[in-house]
């Protein structure tokens, strides 16, 4: 190696380009990695290879389970924003819309992102987690070895209680997000229940609700394959398992992000 | 010939863990690999089953099924023991349509029955014991009755008695199932006690083939120091990097 090269190795602009490079394959080996995984998973559920007592089980843990802080984060969200919101229209003699303005935002996006993060760090960390414990004990190695595809068993009943389950799930919390919006309106400005959900109905159309539970179904599902996915390749013990779940919940944020950005590009401009 | 390993090389990176390695091991018959930490004994075994992919070179097995019994057992900790033992059974299409429920519950019985675990089936791993795991491991993989079975460090952190039991075991399911077997291993009780033949590995290539009473008779610098367990000698410890 010439001594210009070393030179040249030492340098910081080599050094942040190295990097840069190094981060970028290890992205697109991950979503490559991803990709694959939804593919086998896809072809899978075609073909009907579907464990339905695992998946009963599984819908259990993805809609069950994840209710209560899904719930609670969604209601919060509303108070917190009709409590922001409410009085100031109320003011500004806007009262009468306050219904309409909070059940498009929750309806269109508070209900659905606002749940995506909830099931995120409720049910996808544990996702990838628990399949992280079993990539580290030599479990998935001993599905391998009896010959069992490890997609089928599990990312299948996994990903498919995620596109099931998501979309009733995120119905609720938006309903629930509606009737806390509506009771703070209330207390912090006086509106009655009547000109809020007179409003509110004029908010709703058949287009918002249907893309709001397409939404749910593809948040449901991607989260579910991002969490098993980023499990699945984990390594090197008790830290693996830790950096593989927060893989997991990164990647799945970062995703659903872009993935409303461009539902939002699609169905609203 | 049940296993046929021919001129195996596998690199992790630049470091070549395997290194032109062959050799054979007939039906009923057992090999036992053994080594340092880190020359390449469980990559052999992850080789053979499938795990891994070599770079270049030949295995040849028999047609059937190969069972890999983990260093950890490996057992699956959500289901109970009976599950775990029928998880081929329930999971390959195959093997769904072939038996019954009955049949299988029947299965499982007579494979805990064959480790010495009879009335297990309801307990979940993490009720057993490091010895029991592993008979339960044992159990699982000859469900698919298999021709060839291969032992990750079978004694691995076992106390002496358990395992002699286990050894016992590893003797009687080879004379049970006719299948070619392969055991890595560090426990001299082990090769001793289990092997017909046996290879050592140094820095992923073959550094001693023979008998285990050609083993203990020490001819060979490395057998010497890796039965007086000196540090003196021919190896010394590979840096994993």
């Amino acid at each position: 190696m010439s001594s210009l090269q070393k030179y040249y190795k030492q340098s910081a602009t080599y050094k942040i380009a190295s990097g840069i490079l190094k981060e970028l394959e290890k992205f697109l080996d991950t979503l490559g990695k991803i990709t694959l995984n939804g593919i086998e998973v896809i072809k899978c559920i075609l073909k009907f290879q579907i464990d339905i007592r695992e998946l009963i089980e599984q819908c259990s843990r993805f809609g069950v389970s994840s209710l209560p802080i899904t719930l609670s984060i969604v209601g919060m969200t509303s108070i917190i924003v009709a409590s922001q919101v409410a009085l100031e229209m109320v003011k500004q003699g806007g009262g009468n819309f306050v219904g309409l303005l909070m059940t498009i935002l929750l309806v269109r996006e508070l209900g659905v992102i606002m749940s995506g993060f909830a099931i995120i760090s409720m049910i996808g960390s544990s996702l990838a987690s628990e399949i992280a414990t079993m990539r580290v004990t030599e479990q998935i190695d001993a599905i391998d070895v009896l010959k069992v595809n490890p997609i089928r068993y599990l990312f299948v009943p996994r990903v498919l209680s995620g596109f099931i389950m998501m979309p009733p799930v995120v119905l609720i919390a938006t309903a629930i997000g509606v009737i806390t919006g509506a009771i703070t309106a209330h207390l912090t400005s006086g509106l009655g229940y009547r000109a809020f959900f007179d409003s509110a109905w004029l908010g709703i159309y058949m287009k918002d609700l249907s893309v709001s539970m397409l939404k749910a179904f593809c948040f449901g599902g991607v989260i579910a394959l991002i969490s098993c996915s980023c499990g699945y390749y984990a390594s090197g013990g008790a830290k693996g398992v830790g950096e593989a779940t927060t893989k997991a919940v990164v990647w799945s944020f970062v995703a659903i992000v872009i993935l409303d950005m461009v539902f939002a590009g699609i169905f609203f401009f | 010939m049940s296993i046929e390993v021919k001129n195996l090389i596998k690199n992790f990176g630049e470091r070549r863990v395997i290194d032109n390695v062959s050799f054979k091991v007939e039906n009923g018959k057992t090999l036992a690999i053994v080594g340092f930490s880190g020359s390449g004994k469980s990559t052999i075994l992850k080789l053979i089953c499938g795990l891994l992919e070599a770079d270049s070179g030949e295995i040849i097995t028999s047609e059937g099924d190969i069972a890999m019994v983990f260093q950890y057992s490996a057992l699956f900790d959500s289901l109970n023991v009976a599950d775990n033992i029928a998880f081929a059974l329930h999971e390959r299409k195959e093997l769904r349509k072939k038996y019954t429920e009955k049949e299988i519950r029947k299965i499982v019985a007579e494979k805990l029955q064959l480790v010495g675990l009879k009335g297990i089936e309801k307990k979940f791993p993490s009720e057993l014991s490091g010895g029991m795991q592993k008979r339960v491991s044992f159990a699982r993989a000859i469900v698919t009755e298999p021709k060839s079975i291969l032992y990750d460090e079978p004694t691995a952190g076992l106390d002496p008695i358990s395992s002699t039991l286990i050894e016992d075991y590893i003797v009687r399911l080879k004379d049970e199932t006719n299948a070619a077997s392969v055991v890595v291993t560090h426990q001299m009780s082990t090769i001793t006690r289990t092997a017909d033949y046996v290879i050592m590995l140094y820095d992923g290539r073959i550094v001693f083939e023979g008998t285990p009473e050609e083993m203990l008779r020490q001819d060979n610098e490395y057998t010497k120091q890796f039965v007086t367990a000196s540090l003196e000698g021919p190896m010394q410890m590979i840096s994993e990097n």
